[in-house]
């Protein structure tokens, strides 16, 4: 069986299954939603000329990052409990495979979970102010951010999983490693959404910088993940 | 239960070499400290008395003085960084060759990486409320360094929490090596992007002088060498306790 085909199966058993509970898509969404309800209690009693806009970016990536921690934990632990990963291991799939397999089904499901809630924060939060750039813009910062948390999260999750306070143990590890890549999207996302009124002019090129730093962090670390992943899931 | 060997470098001991250079070092970092209080001047453009308005903020002279924080601050912020390089090495050589020195050496360094990168944040909270009359900035390099003290904690919560000896330095080895990756890029991303909340001046004509320079050196070297040392105790502790747990068990069993 060629890695492409090994790779598919993986990928196609994972979506099969979510498909068939729909488990981890609604308790992702629904996790979302409730974060989003936690955002207007915090800027609720802010001054009426309070403009949002300006941490909007970040709010959205905070509501990213805590659902990806629940979507990460909740995939491996499956795997775990029902006994998938032995078998995964046991079948002559390479590891790597394994490690892209899940990689793209949790970054798969992390991207339906946006599509559902960018829009919900943009009605709840930005209607008033708007977005400066267009909108492909946010959904490419989106994009790039995702697949290093999904990445990066995959790898993480699969060490967690092993240990005694899994769900903590992930956000210890997945804050500090994750830090670069958000602080980057986040400022490209800020670049899109207040434009000028932060960056002082030039919003467009801070927002491609951002996004190559960003791009630049996937590569790095999805290579250090590729290649260390077989230690991982082999101990 | 076999007798260790006394392992010599150029005919000396080891334990010779760990205790000279120990003294070394804190000679030449005690000799940066006294230069940096006695000898090397003020600040340029500062006076003895009364206080000195730095970006606006009105430092007094006291605090003038926390300056001579710079000859400590830098030394142990390079070494900790050395040291975490130590981490990811060990680790690597760990997942290569499954020995668990190599898990006991990655530890250790790991330990005193956070014990420099703990100095460096005190020192370097007193740094910046030198140079920006604030206790704390998010700047590029403090952040960097907070990410790193967050990477060295995870490092051993996630020791802990792990039972299985080996899934314990497998798992260790992989988060030391992508931690060791995670703070240049952390600081290269941070330095690139500038954060919109506290911009960054720099205080221009700062500079150090010929005293200000060499002090600066010995003291780095000193501390470089108070590291290694540092981490060489340590190991031949841990070592030694393994030996008498071996040896107890050998007695028991």
């Amino acid at each position: 069986m060629s890695s492409w085909r090994q790779f598919a199966a993986i990928l196609r058993k994972d979506i099969v299954m979510e498909l068939r509970t729909k488990e981890m898509l609604t308790s992702m969404g629904l996790y979302a939603f409730l974060v989003l309800l936690i955002y207007y209690l915090a800027v609720s009693q802010a001054n009426g000329g309070f403009n949002v806009g300006y941490i909007a970016a970040g709010l959205l990536w905070l509501a990213i990052v805590f659902t990806s921690l629940l979507g990460l934990n909740r995939s491996l632990v499956h795997e775990k409990d029902q006994g998938c990963l032995d078998a995964l291991l046991l079948s002559p799939i390479d590891r790597p495979v394994i490690f892209f397999g899940k990689a793209v089904g949790n970054l798969l499901f992390l991207l339906i979970v946006e599509v559902l809630v960018v829009p919900m924060f943009y009605f709840l939060f930005l209607l008033k102010t708007g977005l400066v750039g267009p909108v492909w813009m946010l959904a490419l910062a989106l994009l790039v951010g995702s697949i290093g948390i999904a990445g990066m999260g995959t790898m993480l999750a699969t060490m967690s999983v092993n240990t005694k306070g899994k769900d903590f143990i992930l956000a210890v590890l997945f804050v500090p490693i994750m830090f670069p890549l958000l602080y980057a999207v986040v400022a490209a996302s800020t670049a899109v959404v207040m434009g000028d009124a932060v960056f002082f002019g030039e919003w467009a090129k801070q927002y491609w910088q951002s996004l190559g730093l960003a791009a630049g962090y996937d590569s790095i670390m999805l290579l250090a993940a590729y290649g260390l992943y077989e230690f991982i899931i082999g101990a | 239960m076999e007798a260790t060997a006394r392992k010599t470098f150029l005919g000396i001991p080891v334990d010779a070499w760990m205790y000279g250079l120990l003294f070394v070092g804190t000679v030449l970092t005690t000799i940066d400290f006294v230069l940096a209080f006695f000898v090397a001047p003020l600040v340029i453009g500062a006076g003895a008395g009364g206080t000195a308005v730095i970006n606006g903020v009105a430092v007094s002279n006291q605090l003038l003085f926390s300056q001579k924080i710079f000859y400590f601050h830098v030394p142990v912020a390079i070494s900790s960084f050395l040291v975490f390089f130590f981490t990811a090495y060990y680790g690597v050589r760990f997942l290569m060759t499954k020995d668990k020195k190599y898990d006991t050496k990655a530890r250790i360094a790991t330990e005193v990486t956070l014990l420099f990168v703990v100095l460096t944040l005190v020192t370097g909270d007193i740094w910046t409320r030198f140079e920006w009359g604030a206790w704390w900035v998010w700047e590029p390099r403090l952040t960097t360094y907070f990410i790193m003290t967050l990477l060295v904690i995870a490092y051993f919560v996630l020791r802990n929490s792990i039972e299985d000896e080996e899934r314990r330095a497998t798992y260790g080895a992989v988060f030391g090596i992508i931690a060791f990756l995670d703070a240049p890029i952390s600081f290269a991303i941070t330095r690139l992007i500038p954060s919109s909340v506290h911009p960054v001046v720099l205080r221009t004509g700062g500079g150090l002088t010929g005293v200000q320079l060499a002090s600066f050196l010995m003291g780095m070297f000193g501390m470089l060498m108070i590291a290694w040392v540092v981490f060489q105790f340590r190991q031949r502790e841990e070592f030694a306790r393994e030996r008498l747990d071996a040896a107890k068990a050998a007695l028991e069993g």
